[in-house]
């Protein structure tokens, strides 16, 4: 069965016909081409689907993309429009190294743009915690770590105060 | 020679890069199999076994036909009957093992949950689950093996009826008279050490999409895989079509560790479908899926006897290795266990050995290749046995191991299994890593910690790690590959490698050793990987062998170009050749770096000058291929089917600090320091960032993972739920340094760092546990430390009463 939904993407509305089988992540990335949601595990574990749902991270593969309607969602290409346009997590990343097959990246990237919303100055054991609902396999965390703590910076730098 | 000339002066080998996809990839822009949407793509999905052990009386799919959007269900009968048996990765049965006829659909008989028996394609996503759940299979379920110790009683149920026992191969390396020297021994100790079984959980799942066109009989298969090419060998040979109207492109490999090694069921599968359907096909493997069928490691024990002196001297060791490989299959993960034994007694020179190497199949998924690839087992062991001695003698662990290493004037240093070890320097780095962590003042650190009611314990771990396999008759594992550089008229360059990156960097350190001797500006190359159109022919990522292989390919095909370029740049300099340099887009005259001419300029004459005064002579062109061939593989067996096949020896030496909780057995990581050598560093950063994630591989199988099968060989653990992988919660930041002992057989002296950082882990963290308790007699040889593991035993030996 479909079923029609008004949802807003990246700052634009949108009207979708939807598989009511369908998850949120498959929705994004099948129906919206929105290819930095990743599904690495499907069961809610991995978190490499992180999106943000009306301003919270939710794992996009544990919500039915039917119950979405009304809400507005944000991924990983709301943050840049292109290579020299990155936002300033994401220049941190890229400096940091911190990352590798960039596959848990997109959203890792997102839990620290909601960690850094809420706490913009966080300690290293609140960046641990505040990423814990994301695995990289990669890393170790080491660089990710060091980057979410350099962004930190460059937001504060940015900040008008 | 000329290289190191060359390199007097490195501007960009050895220098740190940040990772050049580091920015398509933040930005969500990687391109990764599952992204990959085509006109008409329909979707795959395979039903598994859900026995362990079972004949397949019957299939119906006729449910699952009826279902509208269904295009066609497969069945093991139709694989049989139109597909050769999946070639052998790791070409078992010509180095004396025995092998399986292992079809992409399972024909008769299923060995293992997972195990693939039917597939379906149809219009989307849904209808092709849908499906599987209307496939009715009968079947009769046999009697399963689970023990590896089991199954090797000679009245144990076979997995192989044809095989009159369940092992795949024996090995027996021996050096000296063990069982003399054990007599004579001043001192004798045993024990048994074993590791559970573990996966690597890459992030990203396998998966393919699969395209034929009629019209240029052309197939091309996208497949998040390590190895384009031989891939391509092996579907050609199950396909039974000429290998040049395949096609493999490797997208974005979201992290495989040895995992995404061909060949697996599902790839000749979909691409005999997509051939067959005329219609382009996407599979993406589901998490369980990959818990279950795309390999597993470790699940190995060994059984050993060391005798040593009163001074900690080792003289001799009898090791059995028993590794339960999981049942038969083309993969090549049961080399793991090979190499364990191949590994050694490792680092140490011990004058009586003997290792005694069981592979034993079992009705669980087969192995497949993981980082560590079973020197992390080695390194495990014979850090168990070292500090086993250290114990006995009394000794501390670091004076046991500096009085048995191989010490850096004995390379080479054969071992018994055959293995020739290259180079080393073992001593400095434990002394170094020692210092790292403040070994000398830990005491009073422990002391005062306890005091505070902490438990506090610092652990040692050596690990070393052969790289660079070379399998005589394998047509994926060798030690050589290929690289094209190319510079356009412009003075762009691209260069095209046959290794490949699954995620962990090493286009970076090809792009750093391109421009470090071709002399142009790092930002004008681009590499491209893993496409067998385009790229020159190679094996792929494994064994470490990127930037051994691949970087050495690129270094000798840039020189050969930059000769070219030097010659043409002397005419129009009015110099010698050798008096030149190029470096960051210029050529100049050494001495007078104010003559010079620009990279482009060079380019131009050969290009457009082809006929003038300077380039007059030149072949046309600025493009060479050219392969790497690694001198230190000795193939020709020798007694007890013993052979050289790893060229490079990177080792490394750890050193953690642990907090454990004795009410829940909860271990916490303080500090993890590891002084690793891998020969010539190209690149820091993302060397580092290599170790880093090989550390955590490393920890997390010696702390957090450990993959359950059930007496009906039922595997319990098939989430990451179950499979509790390491969140940044459990980590602590690394403390490491590089140590570079150059490789004397590759031009830089690199040796391959993709595997390091895995195997000291293992005994590190053992190590670390037992120390944080001097007072008791705790003896953790088993992995992983899960917290009733490590409370049991330190209840055992309160028990005991062992209080020294």
């Amino acid at each position: 069965m479909r079923v029609p939904i008004r949802v807003t993407v990246n700052g634009e509305p949108r009207q979708l016909e939807i598989d009511t089988r369908m998850i949120l992540a498959e929705m994004l990335r099948e129906e919206l081409r929105l290819t930095g949601v990743h599904i690495g595990c499907a069961t809610g574990n991995c978190g490499a689907c992180t999106v943000m749902l009306d301003g919270r991270t939710v794992k996009s593969c544990c919500v039915l993309a039917a119950d979405v309607d009304g809400q507005e969602i944000k991924t990983v290409e709301a943050l840049s429009s292109g290579m020299d346009d990155l936002h300033p997590i994401q220049e941190a990343f890229v400096e940091n190294q911190g990352l590798q097959c960039g596959f848990c990246t997109p959203a890792m990237i997102l839990a620290t743009l909601a960690l850094l919303d809420e706490n913009p100055n966080p300690t290293e054991e609140e960046i641990r915690h505040g990423i814990a609902g994301n695995l990289c396999r990669c890393t170790g965390y080491h660089f990710i770590v060091k980057s979410i703590q350099d962004a930190a910076r460059r937001l504060a730098a940015a900040s008008p105060e | 020679m000329a290289t190191s000339e060359l390199l007097q002066e490195r501007r960009h080998v050895g220098k740190r890069y940040t990772g050049l996809t580091n920015r398509e990839l933040v930005a969500g822009k990687g391109t990764f199999v599952s992204d990959i949407q085509l006109p008409g793509m329909a979707y795959m999905a395979v039903l598994r076994s859900p026995h362990a052990h079972a004949r397949i009386i019957s299939i119906d799919s006729s449910g699952a036909e009826a279902l509208s959007g269904v295009l066609y269900v497969m069945t093991g009968r139709e694989a049989q009957e139109h597909m050769k048996p999946i070639p052998e990765a790791w070409n078992t049965r010509e180095i004396g093992a025995k092998g399986v006829d292992w079809y992409a659909l399972a024909p008769e008989r299923v060995r293992y949950v997972g195990e693939a028996v039917a597939a379906v394609v149809a219009d989307d996503k849904f209808t092709a689950y849908q499906a599987l759940d209307l496939i009715e299979v009968e079947y009769e379920v046999l009697p399963a093996v689970v023990d590896p110790e089991d199954a090797m009683e000679p009245t144990s149920f076979l997995v192989e009826p044809e095989w009159k026992d369940n092992i795949l191969v024996t090995r027996d390396f021996h050096r000296g008279d063990v069982e003399r020297a054990l007599a004579e021994a001043e001192h004798v100790a045993s024990g048994m050490v074993r590791s559970e079984r573990i996966t690597g959980v890459s992030l990203e799942p396998r998966g393919s999409v699969a395209q034929y066109d009629s019209f240029r009989d052309e197939l091309v298969l996208w497949e998040s895989t390590q190895n384009p090419h031989p891939l391509r060998t092996f579907l050609a040979e199950t396909l039974e079509i000429p290998e040049t109207r395949i096609r493999v492109i490797q997208p974005n490999v979201g992290g495989a560790f040895g995992l995404k090694q061909p060949p697996f069921q599902e790839q000749p599968l979909i691409a005999y479908l997509a051939r067959k359907l005329r219609r382009p096909i996407k599979w993406i493997e589901e998490r369980d899926e990959n818990f279950q069928s795309t390999g597993h490691s470790r699940d190995v024990k060994f059984y050993y006897t060391v005798a040593f002196e009163g001074d900690g001297t080792i003289t001799a060791i009898d090791i059995k290795v028993i590794a339960d490989v999981g049942a038969p299959t083309a993969l090549l993960g049961w080399g793991m266990a090979f190499v364990t034994a191949y590994s050694l007694p490792t680092v140490y020179k011990i004058p009586n050995n003997r290792i005694h190497l069981f592979v034993v199949v079992t009705n669980k998924c087969p192995w497949n290749a993981y980082r560590g690839f079973g020197k992390d087992s080695a390194s495990f062991l014979m850090d168990r046995v070292i500090d086993k001695v250290a114990h006995e003698t009394g000794l501390d662990r670091s004076v046991v191991r500096l009085k048995n290493f191989i010490q850096p004037d004995e390379f080479p240093y054969p071992q018994s299994s055959g293995a020739v070890l290259d180079s080393g320097n073992y001593p400095a780095a434990l002394k170094r890593v020692l210092e790292l962590v403040d070994y000398e003042g830990f005491p009073k650190l422990q002391a005062q910690a306890r005091r505070e009611g902490r438990y506090l314990g610092l652990g040692i771990g050596q690990e070393l790690t052969p790289e660079g396999c070379a399998m005589p008759g394998a047509v994926m594992i060798s030690a050589y590959d290929g690289a094209t550089v190319r510079v356009a008229p412009s003075g762009d360059v691209t260069v095209l490698t046959g290794v490949t990156s699954p995620g962990c960097g090493n286009e970076t350190a090809m792009a750093q050793i391109a421009a470090e001797f071709l002399g142009c500006e790092i930002g004008r190359i681009r590499v491209i990987q893993g496409d067998t159109e385009t790229c020159p022919y190679g094996l792929g990522n494994y064994s470490s062998r990127a930037t051994m292989y691949g970087g050495s390919a690129v270094q000798i095909a840039a020189t050969d170009l930059r000769e070219k370029l030097l010659r043409v740049a002397a005419r129009m300099l009015e110099v010698d050749p050798g008096d030149l340099d190029a470096g960051d887009g210029h050529v100049s005259v050494r001495g007078a770096p104010d003559r010079f001419v620009a990279f482009d300029q060079v380019v131009n004459q050969i290009y457009r000058h082809t006929f003038g005064e300077f380039a007059e002579g030149e072949e046309p062109g600025l493009e060479a291929t050219r392969y790497f061939r690694m001198g230190n593989i000795y193939h020709q067996p020798e007694k007890q089917g013993r052979f050289s096949n790893y060229p490079a020896w990177p080792n490394g030496t750890a050193a953690c600090v642990v907090e454990v909780d004795p009410e829940t057995g909860q271990v916490k990581i303080l500090r993890y320091c590891l002084v690793d050598d891998a020969g010539t560093i190209v690149n820091p950063l993302l060397a580092v960032a290599n170790l880093h994630g090989g550390i955590t591989q490393g920890i997390g199988s010696a702390v957090y993972e450990q993959l359950a099968y059930d007496s009906d060989g039922q595997l319990k653990t098939a989430t990451l739920m179950d499979y509790t992988i390491p969140t940044a919660v459990e980590l602590p930041l690394f403390e490491i340094e590089h140590q570079e002992t150059p490789s004397p057989f590759t031009p830089l002296g690199t040796k391959g760092i993709g595997e390091s950082g895995v195997g000291a882990a293992l005994g590190a963290l053992c190590s670390a546990v037992e120390n944080a308790f001097p007072e008791l007699e705790l003896r953790l040889d088993e992995l992983p430390l899960t917290p009733s593991r490590v409370w049991r035993a330190i209840q055992d030996a309160r028990a005991a009463g062992d209080v020294r």
